[in-house]
């Protein structure tokens, strides 16, 4: 192969390697940009929209057969358990903890977290050992009671 | 302290009803995130390839036959890496691995270009580094199980370092006595003591870093810390530089002060740290100066290689021609003479790249370099709790001072000591190293995607200056107006 064209082709090497940079610098600065954190202060990112609070998700639930189709709202925070001071009362169910887990929103993201019940809280059948994000559809169980999350 | 888990009663977990499984749709973020991986790698190997290419070119008129099988291996191999990070680490950061593919790549085609044999050994060493990389997102599932077996990461570190020393089983290669031969196989446990070693110097400072940021022993207007607490610090420390320093190995004494003078800088947030750390350095190596010939050697062939042209110097004079005859734009790949300097492959890989690609470039390397510690460091500032961060920042700082090291060295900026370019030079101890430490970067970084949602939920977020960069508690949801 003639150098004058191997030149070129080196030319056109050097070119896709910094066009690999380059990509790469843009996925940096979206990584960036991505909100590492919640938006934080009142009313979310527009000040101006404040909006009366309303419920930010709603747990529904589906299991025991006796209580299927009780709602629970979530606002800020709610705490499941047998305690009376739950906003989810697990009566009768001797699996769960007196304070089983909580449930509560962080920016956009709604959250649950096990309060170290001796049984464990299962989201979509996987026991979790962290504060674990739920999406719309999630199934969690505490002790015997599953529940949906409808938001 | 690290807060013991709680203990599971077995039986009673066996007594929960199984809940039934239900699909979820993965979050948008996480699969845009992972197809941006996949997309770069795959450019970036393509790239590399058409590099590859091109050096067969300049010695043949037509494309090389296996072209087609080196591609498919090469993307094959990204590709294995990529779906273990989708299965194992589905929120991590897109750059990494892109950018150790670049590398492992660029590698690739640079030792193919200096040695076909050697590169055929490579090649061999990537699949095992990926492999490692694999087995290392398998087994370490949260990255904290780390921080609780220090000691144990201790004591296998040291082996690892005086492994080479034990007659029968080290075998000394070129001058250095670094080596283990198994068979057929020689490794340098030392490159798996630098990852171990910085584990547990993460979680040791984890641990102390309150006591080591508050001193109570004024010396003129510096106050030390409790020499109680440094103690066992300037001891791993020492023994590390002495067992390295017999083995002559200056290049890893080198690589570890450096590495745990930042990681002390870092967990402390005390500047003096960086001072003490220079001023043990200097001292360190105007002893080492007086007291080892080869150390006299390497710093007088640094200010001076031209009256030893032929001899010590050889090596980095001949590394200057080849900056030199590269100039701005290079020979062009398989164009050049690199051939000449002795060891290119392996510590001199940079001039080779640097007579055919010319500062355009060795400046694109060093870019993918630092865009790889940029990405290592962000981890390290996005994680919320104190280990994870002091080991990202550790293995980031390994990578980062190591390249600093070798290329410094090669350009005659700082005496020439030997170390490896990470991902690029050849090397399989230090190839499959860093894939180690790739994959542990990459454990971090999805785990931060995970707990920065979750706060600081862990027991150690309290405490020093620089660790409290933590986002605010999930107990405190922002207040909204009525």
């Amino acid at each position: 192969m003639p150098e004058s064209a191997l030149t070129l082709l080196k030319f056109v090497f050097l070119a896709l390697v910094y066009l690999f940079l380059f990509f790469v610098v843009r996925v940096v600065v979206r990584e960036l940009r991505a909100p590492v954190l919640a938006p934080a202060g009142p009313g979310g990112p527009n000040p101006r929209r404040v909006e009366a609070p309303r419920a930010f998700a709603v747990l529904q639930v589906v299991a025991p057969e006796a209580r299927v189709g009780e709602r629970v709202e979530i606002t800020d925070e709610i705490t499941v358990g047998r305690g009376g001071g739950c906003a989810l009362v697990l009566v009768d169910d001797h699996l769960a903890s007196r304070v089983h887990a909580r449930v509560f929103r962080r920016g956009k993201d709604l959250l649950v977290e096990d309060l170290e019940s001796s049984n464990g809280t299962f989201v979509n059948g996987r026991r979790i050992d962290r504060t674990t994000r739920l999406a719309r559809g999630d199934r969690i169980q505490f002790g015997q009671t599953v529940c949906d999350v409808q938001r | 302290m690290v807060v013991a888990p709680s203990p599971v009663v077995s039986d009673a977990t066996a007594d929960a009803p199984s809940p039934t499984r239900i699909r979820v749709p993965r979050r948008r973020a996480t699969t845009r995130r992972r197809r941006t991986e996949l997309l770069l790698g795959v450019f970036a190997l393509v790239t590399t390839t058409f590099g590859y290419a091109l050096v067969q070119l300049a010695d043949a008129p037509d494309l090389p036959p296996d072209l087609w099988a080196i591609l498919a291996g090469v993307i094959g191999l990204f590709v294995v890496a990529h779906l273990a990070v989708r299965w194992l680490a589905p929120d991590a950061d897109p750059t990494l691995l892109p950018l150790a593919a670049f590398l492992t790549g660029f590698g690739f085609l640079v030792v193919a270009r200096l040695d076909e044999d050697l590169a055929r050994v490579q090649a061999v060493w990537a699949a095992v580094g990926v492999v490692a990389f694999v087995v290392t997102l398998a087994v370490v599932r949260r990255i904290r199980t780390l921080e609780r077996y220090r000691y144990t990461f201790l004591l296998l570190g040291v082996l690892a370092l005086v492994l080479p020393l034990f007659p029968g089983l080290g075998a000394e290669i070129n001058g250095a006595r670094l080596w283990v031969r198994l068979g057929p196989l020689n490794f340098q446990p030392g490159e798996a003591a630098k990852v171990l070693l910085v584990i547990f110097f993460a979680a040791y400072l984890v641990d102390k870093r309150e006591m080591l940021s508050t001193g109570t022993r004024w010396v003129g207007r510096v106050a030390l810390p409790d020499p109680k607490y440094l103690g066992p610090l300037l001891l791993a420390w020492g023994a590390s530089l002495l067992i390295m320093v017999r083995q002559k190995d200056l290049g890893s004494s080198l690589l570890f002060f450096a590495v745990f003078a930042a990681m002390l800088y870092i967990a402390t947030d005390r500047g003096s740290y960086l001072l003490i750390g220079f001023g043990l350095f200097a001292g360190g190596a105007v002893i080492a100066y007086q007291l080892f010939d080869h150390v006299q050697t390497r710093v007088s062939t640094w200010i001076d290689p031209w009256p030893v042209a032929q001899d010590e110097g050889f090596q980095l004079v001949q590394s200057m021609f080849a900056f030199g005859s590269g100039g701005f734009a290079g020979a062009g790949l398989g164009l050049g003479n690199p051939t000449t300097i002795p060891n290119v492959a392996t510590d001199f890989v940079f001039s080779a790249v640097g007579e055919e690609l010319g500062l355009v470039g060795g400046i694109a390397v060093v870019a993918v370099v630092l865009l790889l510690c940029g990405s290592g460091y962000r981890i390290a500032v996005q994680a919320a709790r104190p280990f994870p961060k002091l080991f990202a920042a550790g293995l980031t700082t390994i990578i980062g001072v190591q390249t600093f090291v070798i290329i410094g060295g090669v350009t005659r900026v700082i005496p020439l000591t030997g170390v490896t370019l990470p991902f690029v030079s050849y090397g399989g101890s230090s190839l499959v190293a860093n894939f180690v430490i790739l994959a542990l970067l990459l454990r971090i970084s999805d785990d931060n995607a995970r707990v920065r949602v979750a706060g600081p939920a862990g027991a150690a977020t309290s405490g020093a200056p620089p660790m409290t960069t933590s986002p605010p508690s999930a107990t405190a949801p922002p207040a909204r107006p009525r």
